[in-house]
């Protein structure tokens, strides 16, 4: 198969979440958005598993790469569970760099 | 007939078809689906449904590495990423609900779609065939880097906890 139809479908996933993300206007939206980033990015990794020596490799890659993205939004859940706790807010114009006011 | 067609009776129309055809027509509906499911989840209002959208464009693209024979990659994709944190994630939807409201830029969809025009052309145009072959992996260095993963884990959501609890 051609390898440019998987590079194709992650960029069009990619750049839909990329718009969601900028659009968005509550943090679930943001999280939805991610874990689309994230799943373009499995799909990126697709064409690597068709070079035989790097198999191995891949198949790690591909294992930190799960492991580490699901970290990260598990983390980015807990940070909207406390936010909400602390500000009864979840919409992204509550979040503010450290300090700043609203 | 060459030896690699085979026919296949559709609505009782003999069709002839070669075998890596079939795989490579699943493989592009299989990634049409999941494109199409992930601006399903930009397009609705619904953050639930978005959400769910979402999902089910992850199991598309995990049933992608099913198909040229990397279950392993498959069940971690289908169990961690889509049965813990999307379920969550869907939960987290659910209990969070707004007054469904569209959240698309439109000012960003043009530069967006000619951004994926752009780069797919490229692809296309640099593009080979690839052939995915059987997987074999080393055991004993793919345990312990599960074992490590999964103590990243257990740490990180002992972490989630400590927060969600205001320790």
């Amino acid at each position: 198969m051609q390898v440019a139809f998987v590079l194709a479908a992650s960029v069009a996933i990619l750049m839909v979440a990329y718009t969601m993300a900028i659009s968005s206007r509550d943090l679930i939206r943001l999280l939805i958005s991610l874990e689309l980033m994230f799943g373009a990015v499995f799909l990126a990794l697709i064409p690597l598993f068709s070079i035989r020596s790097l198999l191995d490799e891949s198949f790690i890659l591909a294992v930190i790469t799960i492991f580490t993205s699901s970290s990260e939004l598990l983390v980015l859940i807990g940070t909207i569970v406390k936010l909400d706790r602390i500000k009864k807010d979840i919409t992204t114009t509550s979040i503010v760099a450290g300090g700043e006011l609203p | 007939m060459d030896s690699a067609e085979k026919i296949v009776r559709f609505i009782n129309y003999p069709l002839v078809v070669f075998p890596m055809m079939i795989d490579s027509y699943v493989f592009i509906s299989l990634l049409i689906f999941a494109v199409l499911s992930s601006i399903g989840s930009l397009m609705t209002k619904d953050n639930f449904y978005s959400a769910l959208y979402m999902a089910l464009a992850l199991v598309f693209i995990a049933s992608t590495y099913a198909l040229v024979n990397l279950q392993e990659i498959f069940i971690l994709i289908v169990f961690i990423f889509v049965g813990a944190v999307g379920i969550v994630t869907v939960s987290l939807a659910a209990v969070y609900k707004f007054k469904p409201s569209m959240q698309v830029s439109k000012a960003w969809i043009i530069p967006s779609v000619l951004t994926a025009g752009i780069l797919s052309y490229v692809f296309y145009r640099s593009s080979t065939y690839i052939e995915f072959q059987g997987a074999s992996i080393n055991i004993d260095d793919y345990l312990v880097l599960i074992i490590a993963l999964v103590s990243l884990m257990v740490l990180l959501m002992l972490s989630v906890i400590s927060i969600s609890r205001g320790d």
